[in-house]
């Protein structure tokens, strides 16, 4: 599975078939705890830091992983 | 090129003796407040958290450092041996004159001492160390006497939960001596002014006076209720800050030794929560068995955060006479600090 989702979902607590490219963060539980677990997984994950100005505009996951591209 | 730090000093720590208030603030309370998304349970889980202290309303920070001295003379130091008092906290009793000052007298410290405040935030023992060993390498001091005390509750809206749940009130007080057997350094300190108004109590200052408009209460996009008196902390921005500084850090202080991960008996992290050291444990690499964890019963206690866990550790014998130890305190500034300690 990649990573990002099996973390998001434990982040959300939730059962990861949830966490599909256009679920929406808000929907998910998307809270301030919530946020900094996503910057520490996607240091994880891709190795780089996140901007949490650019994480702040995210709608859903695939927002969140179109962040990793650029 | 980074330039080369000072060199380790002759000096070591001899004692850390710490104080907490009586108040508990638990999990159960707080999801009370916050019964929506945050029950008990994911309060500790997320946060590793399942109590802070809570300061008395008429109990300063100067009266929680007080307590933390005491217990230091209790043990049986001796308070005539002392040269030098730094006191560093962000919620000094007064404007003016100096926390220290009001200290020296209440703890029944010499008058020949020397006394100042220090504010610095979650890396403020580190940096408390660094001046402590630059007066025993100068020569000015022989014992110098480091209280680090905060009430970061007086700051929080109680309707704030990202910081209510994570911080925590206390105190410690930490005895560095000339020492020809151990040594403290080098240091790496790290600054960056850019990241101030993500961790900030705005008002109360001379920038901006308390009123009616900085008591306007709102409330952000996720439920937290806070003014522009209170604490606010951008917890996302701290997460990165953390995760990019903290290891290049790390990673400086041990080019500037040329010690290894595994030369260290021990790294204390400033204890900030689980989630922010489980991330930079994984980042680092660090064996998370000499990575201690003490904010279960007390929260964040900013300063004071890494003594508490020193104190610890000494008690349990995890750290004693050869241990090397590296400290890294990182936060509000934004600023960070890291040294080695050979004990």
């Amino acid at each position: 599975m990649n990573p990002l989702y099996a973390g998001l979902a434990d982040i959300f607590e939730v059962d990861p078939e949830l966490i599909t490219p256009d679920a929406r963060l808000e929907d998910l539980g998307w809270d301030s705890l919530a946020m900094v677990s996503t910057i520490a997984l996607f240091d994880e994950v891709y190795g780089k830091p996140v901007g949490v100005d650019k994480l702040k505009t995210c709608q859903t996951v695939a927002d969140i992983e179109a962040l990793a591209a650029g | 090129m980074p330039v080369e730090g000072v060199k380790a000093v002759g000096a070591s720590i001899r004692a850390v003796a710490t104080f907490l208030p009586e108040a508990v603030l638990t999990n159960d309370a707080l999801a009370e407040v916050f019964e929506q998304s945050w029950p008990a349970a994911r309060i500790l889980e997320k946060t590793g958290i399942a109590e802070r202290r809570i300061a008395a309303p008429d109990q300063t920070a100067l009266d929680l450092g007080v307590g933390a001295v005491r217990r230091l003379f209790d043990a049986g130091h001796d308070p005539a041996a002392i040269d030098f008092l730094i006191f560093c906290s962000q919620a000094p009793d007064y404007i003016l004159p100096s926390s220290a000052c009001l200290l020296q007298d209440r703890a029944g410290l010499p008058r020949s001492i020397g006394a100042l405040d220090i504010n610095v935030g979650c890396a403020g023992f580190v940096y408390g160390l660094a001046l402590a060993t630059g007066l025993i390498a100068s020569g000015a001091a022989r014992e110098v006497l480091l209280v680090t005390a905060d009430t970061y509750s007086r700051f929080i809206h109680p309707g704030d939960r990202s910081v209510r749940t994570l911080f925590g009130d206390g105190a410690a007080a930490t005895l560095i001596a000339a020492d020809d057997k151990a040594t403290i350094g080098p240091f790496v300190f790290g600054t960056d002014g850019r990241g101030a108004d993500r961790l900030i109590v705005e008002s109360g200052g001379a920038r901006l006076r308390r009123s009616e408009a900085t008591r306007a209460e709102r409330t952000d996009e996720f439920g937290n209720v806070r003014s522009r008196d209170n604490l606010f902390m951008d917890g996302g921005a701290v997460m990165s800050f953390t995760l990019r500084e903290v290891p290049a850090m790390w990673a400086e202080l041990k080019a500037r030794t040329g010690l290894e991960d595994a030369d260290f008996d021990q790294v204390l992290l400033h204890q900030a929560n689980r989630f922010m050291l489980d991330a930079l444990v994984k980042k680092l690499k660090l064996d998370p068995a000499k990575v201690p964890y003490f904010f279960e019963k007390i929260g964040n206690t900013v300063a004071s955060s890494i003594p508490f866990v020193l104190e610890d550790a000494l008690a349990a014998g995890t750290i004693g006479p050869g241990s090397r130890v590296g400290m890294l305190g990182f936060g509000v500034g934004l600023s960070w600090a890291g040294c080695v300690a050979q004990f």
